[in-house]
């Protein structure tokens, strides 16, 4: 509305509005400064580093089996995923394969915390939108998968778990009765979360539609994960370059060709149940032995050395998380380099939210799912 | 016949004043400052299995403007440590810091660094340490039945 | 033909290109042309005489992964940002552990540290006895000093 003078050219007076670092949507310690026209975001600017905690010089300051406890610390929703992934690097470096009893207990915990970690972004999510309600439920879920973290490793969610060679300590008969306890009653509690998200019309309005990603876009920015899933490219690196027993497995990989928020909602809640598929025949599978390679006597594990260079790549709860460790025969890695799946997705966020509405930008950086402690490492 | 007041009761204003100290011991409202790790331990004392609103601990609130509680959760680096003291000027008095986790505390596995504070409490004061890395969300429980033990006593002092 | 130094396999069996720098983004451009279209990581390594970068580019189609490596004397790389918009950000990182600046790169800024921070920390020569203090300016902007009685 015009009182006086000329009408102003609404598309360049854009008001600049800095949301962030702390803010409760934005998971974190993202900070997004955000052009507007009206209520149209026009450009977005998402600054990054305010959870820098220089783990990469760190790791190059410590043994190979000390640095474990930064990628602990990276996705901290997912720890067990991460560990995974520089182990899986590190054991190429040191030359200590895990052996086959090791290599199934990881799957079991690696899928737990897929569940765990998943369940963490739906009640956040969940709260984006302005829903308290799932939020409790998620979290109760989640308790139970710490329960029998605890249970291994003796901590809730840094777990510390795996180490180099194998696991930290063998799982008994009571703990795999406790993993199957948990298998057998979680579906159905999975199913109430994700009626308290779908059979609400608000939730599927707000997302329906919102946030499209077309496969280009996202494989140019080097999108992977869910995200990349639900644009509808059928790529997963369990199945793309299986590591630990994933091709002895049998499971599904979620695919959606609807592109938007929805879309990656319902991938990440497909997961979940082809999660537990997992679990299930995993625990049938696990086979006696040893735990833990003997080559890597934990005592001596400061002797390790490292030789030539390797690249590991595994899925975690948010896309393609890869370790580059360059050894130079020192009892420390020479250089490590994470590529943080969250990362790559959140660089994709000033495309999905350009012109869209300002409360559609947290529905969308909500399904980005991000953990800044990976982002910022 | 009208008494004049003299002021030398005390009792009456005492008590007030240890009401007072009850009643904001019992209803801290934190700030949802969730910075790494340690912010999902904070989320879960907040989730049914460990309900700190059985502790006062009502609601978290967005705002700083709204809350009297600042729950230090994971590392500060020093890129953030301006905004901390920032969002710490921004809250009303009285207001009380927990400092949760070991980063916050010294630094913890990131002392070694160049991007990390060396402990919280250079940036703002601190009223409770909790230490872990991260705390369960017992032992921050326990950490703030402290702070209310602590405003309680403070109407003694 | 873009000419190659060397091609070996490394220990997982990948293929590493090696190649001049001047060749880089004519390589990378060929690669990118035969399927290559997902560029998974950006490295920067110090070797103490020289800096050298790792690209790992990968075909999701075929799944298949090649290694393009490159090294550099004088701090300069050729940018491929505008070859796959993922490189902008992992560039900007480099740039930033490492001080590896990438010509022709849209916005070369710092990504995690303030723009004013001195030296770059993935460095083997990065002296971290020198501890370095970040505060924010009236405009809500970062600025890095070694005074430790201005900022934190």
């Amino acid at each position: 509305m015009v009182v006086e003078g000329e009408k102003i050219d609404q598309s360049r007076e854009w008001v600049e509005l800095n949301i962030g670092p702390q803010h409760p949507s934005t998971h974190g310690v993202l900070r997004l400064k955000v052009k507007l026209d009206g209520e149209t975001v026009k450009d977005v600017e998402p600054i990054i580093g305010y959870l820098h905690r220089n783990a990469e010089k760190l790791c190059e300051m410590d043994y190979y089996c000390d640095s474990l406890i930064y990628f602990d610390r990276m996705d901290y929703v997912g720890a067990m995923n991460m560990e995974l992934g520089y182990l899986e690097a590190a054991e190429k470096v040191l030359g200590i394969p895990p052996p086959e009893r090791a290599q199934w207990i990881r799957v079991i915990m690696a899928e737990l915390n897929r569940i765990a970690a998943h369940l963490v972004w739906a009640g956040a999510f969940g709260l984006d939108l302005g829903m308290l309600t799932p939020f409790f439920y998620c979290f109760i879920e989640r308790e139970k998968v710490l329960k029998r973290f605890t249970a291994v490793s003796e901590s809730r969610q840094q777990t510390n778990y795996m180490s180099i060679g194998g696991v930290y300590q063998d799982i008994d008969d009571q703990i795999i009765y406790d993993i199957e306890q948990f298998t057998e009653e979680f579906p159905a509690k999975l199913e109430d979360i994700f009626n308290t998200f779908v059979k609400n019309d608000i939730f599927i309005s707000r997302n329906k539609g919102v946030g499209i990603l077309e496969p280009e876009v996202a494989i140019d920015y080097g999108v992977t994960g869910p995200m990349l899933r639900a644009s509808g490219v059928e790529y997963d690196v369990r199945k793309a370059e299986p590591y630990l027993v994933y091709d002895k497995l049998n499971f599904d990989i979620p695919v959606s060709y609807k592109k938007d928020n929805l879309a990656r909602f319902l991938v990440r809640f497909e997961e979940m149940r082809q999660s537990i598929r997992i679990i299930k025949q995993a625990i049938k599978k696990i086979p006696d032995g040893p735990y833990f390679n003997p080559k890597a006597k934990k005592s001596l594990m400061i002797r390790l050395r490292g030789e030539g260079e390797a690249y590991a790549r595994t899925e975690s709860s948010k896309g393609e998380f890869g370790v580059y460790i360059v050894a130079d025969g020192s009892v420390k890695p020479y250089r490590v380099h994470v590529r943080s799946p969250a990362m790559r997705n959140l660089a994709v966020l000033p495309h999905l939210a350009k012109d869209v509405m300002i409360a559609d930008l947290f529905s969308i950086s909500g399904t980005t799912d991000l953990v800044f402690g990976e982002v910022d490492r | 016949m009208a008494k004049v007041k003299s002021g030398e009761g005390g009792a009456l204003t005492t008590t007030i004043d240890q009401a007072m100290e009850w009643a904001r011991s019992n209803s801290l409202w934190p700030l949802t400052f969730g910075l790494a790790c340690c912010a999902i331990e904070m989320m879960a004392i907040q989730a049914s299995n460990l309900d700190i609103s059985r502790f006062g601990s009502e609601i978290f609130r967005n705002s700083p403007r709204q809350s009297d509680l600042m729950i230090v959760s994971g590392t500060v680096t020093k890129k953030m440590a301006p905004r901390l003291r920032r969002i710490y000027d921004e809250m009303p008095y009285p207001k009380y810091v927990i400092a949760m986790g070991v980063c916050v505390i010294q630094g913890g596995p990131y002392h070694l660094g160049y991007s990390v504070v060396l402990g919280v409490d250079r940036v703002v004061p601190v009223d409770v340490y909790v230490p872990g890395c991260p705390p369960t969300p017992e032992a921050l429980t326990y950490g703030i039945m402290l702070l209310q033990k602590k405003i309680r006593n403070e109407a003694e002092r | 033909m873009v000419e190659i130094i060397e091609e070996t396999k490394g220990k997982d069996g990948r293929r590493n290109l090696k190649v001049a720098k001047e060749n880089l983004v004519e390589l990378i451009k060929d690669l990118k042309s035969k399927g290559y279209d997902h560029l998974s990581l950006i490295t920067g390594i110090d070797r103490k005489d020289r800096l050298e970068v790792v690209y790992h580019l990968h075909n999701m189609k075929e799944n298949v992964y090649v290694v393009v490596r490159t090294e550099t004397m004088d701090e300069r790389m050729p940018s491929i940002s505008s070859l796959y918009a993922s490189a902008n950000w992992e560039e900007r990182e480099q740039y930033d552990m490492l001080g590896i600046v990438f010509e022709g790169h849209p916005n070369l800024k710092r990504m995690f540290l303030p723009e004013s921070w001195v030296g770059h920390p993935l460095r083997k020569n990065y002296d971290l006895s020198k501890v370095q203090y970040v505060n924010m300016d009236e405009e809500g902007n970062d600025y890095a000093t070694f005074d430790p009685g201005d900022g934190w």
